[in-house]
């Protein structure tokens, strides 16, 4: 569930002026991959949930640079040199995170004398699901059973297993089996350990109770809806198919053969070839998608 | 081109229903739960834990393409209860289950972080070095 935190980062990158040696689009990936500060954005709308056009103080968190090398040896521009302006919902919310020890942050980019920078980032809410840039966390760790107990490794050894395989290091939170311990058919797992590293985005314990609050949100309004919709009709539903499938029959995948379907990309049009064709029913306690979504976004 | 809106993944399109319930006949008490723009974090976490509730005979789950998000739940009861309901009732089950946890989790959490503390003399946090946090 790591992958449906909602954090922040920069989507939408003006350059008004670039003499540097990077090409604009590259800059504007590299800015895209900065962690910021994500405390609070559950306040912030999505920008598609948003009134406005493409961008507004209550769906984004604009971000601006300016530099230029006046000196005679290279300069450095990292994530420090970036300046929140316009109304805000939190002085911290959009932040770039700086952990190092010298307070500058991830390194931007490097201008040569006389090079200069200019551009406005804009940063808005999403999820890892979209672009793994709003992933919250960089890496995360799970095991069980670090005795294998359960056998559900079979380690390979040359001579000895006990001997190639170093302990793992939850090894001494639980039992070693007994020698000549019978095997214990009904175990099943039931002890987990997860190692979570954060971007810096959110602190770790955060990353954990937000997992937790998506997945509850998730089944709530599975919940709800499988309440609600009790005995209404069912579209017909053909099984999912690849989007390349069939298709257009210009290309190489045997022309028209298979005529009868629509690929869900493309074809224009919201119509998507997947069943599901009832109405309504739509409207779910978190506005129009099941993510923030208008009205109280307080989850 | 033909490159597909980012959000296509985890946002319903108009008129796409969350859940849809097709009858399988085939078995007695069985039912097909299709869920759109899902994937194996739900599927597979609803189906194990079906696999545990009462009157469920048969739970499994299937992403049919990996490049399709959508997640088929087949349940069977042994007629007790419709399989809609013994869904419903684990999803309900599970909701409370996290909600147990992320308590549980908060309150060790801040256990922890005290006694860090109060190993450091007061200094740092549970976290780690240098950080915002
Ligand atoms: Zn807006």
């Amino acid at each position: 569930m790591l992958a449906e935190i909602p954090t922040m980062a920069i989507d939408l990158v003006q350059i008004e002026d670039n003499s540097t040696v990077l090409a604009d689009e590259f800059i504007a990936h590299r800015l895209g991959m900065l962690p910021l500060n994500a405390e609070g954005v559950e306040n912030l709308f999505y920008s598609r949930d948003c009134d406005c056009d493409e961008y507004c103080d209550r769906c984004s968190v604009i971000l601006s640079l300016h530099a230029k090398c006046t000196g005679d040896e290279n300069m450095h521009v990292s994530a420090r040199d970036l300046v929140p302006s316009g109304e805000r919902i939190s002085q911290t919310l959009g932040n770039p995170i700086i952990s190092d020890p010298d307070g500058l942050g991830p390194l931007i980019l490097k201008l040569r004398p006389g090079q200069e920078i200019k551009l406005k980032c804009i940063a808005k809410k999403g999820i890892a699901k979209e672009h793994a840039k709003w992933a919250p966390s960089a890496a995360i760790g799970f095991e069980y059973d670090p005795h294998n107990k359960l056998h559900h490794l079979d380690l390979w050894y040359e001579q000895d297993a006990k001997k190639e395989w170093p302990p793992s290091e939850y090894a001494d939170w639980e039992e070693p089996p007994q020698e000549g311990e019978p095997f214990d058919y009904d175990a099943v797992p039931n002890r987990f350990y997860f190692n979570v590293e954060t971007a810096g985005a959110l602190p770790p314990d955060a990353i954990i109770t937000e997992g937790i609050k998506v997945l509850q949100i998730k089944l709530a309004q599975m919940v709800k809806d499988l309440s609600e919709g009790d005995g209404d009709g069912n579209g017909a539903y053909d099984g999912p198919r690849s989007p390349e499938f069939g298709g257009g029959g210009a290309d190489g995948w045997g022309g028209g053969q298979d005529p009868g379907f629509t690929t869900p990309y493309g074809n224009g049009g919201n119509q998507s070839a997947w069943g599901g064709a009832g109405a309504g029913g739509g409207t779910t306690p978190y506005g129009t998608t099941p993510y923030g979504g208008a009205g109280g976004s307080s989850w | 081109m033909n490159a597909p809106d980012r959000f296509e993944l985890f946002l319903l399109q108009d008129g796409e229903k969350k859940i849809t319930e097709k009858i399988f006949t085939g078995l007695s008490n069985t039912s097909d739960f299709i869920l759109l723009k899902e994937d194996h974090t739900l599927g597979n976490l609803i189906a194990e834990h079906l696999k545990q509730a009462p009157h469920v005979l048969l739970a499994a789950y299937k992403i049919a393409h990996p490049n399709v998000p959508e997640v088929m739940i087949r349940v069977q009861t042994d007629g007790t209860i419709t399989p809609r309901d013994a869904l419903r009732q684990t999803c309900q089950t599970l909701v409370q289950m996290y909600f147990a946890l992320g308590r549980e989790f908060q309150k060790e959490f801040a256990l922890r972080q005290f006694a860090d503390q109060g190993d450091q003399g007061g200094a740092g946090n549970a976290g780690g070095q240098g950080g915002p946090y």
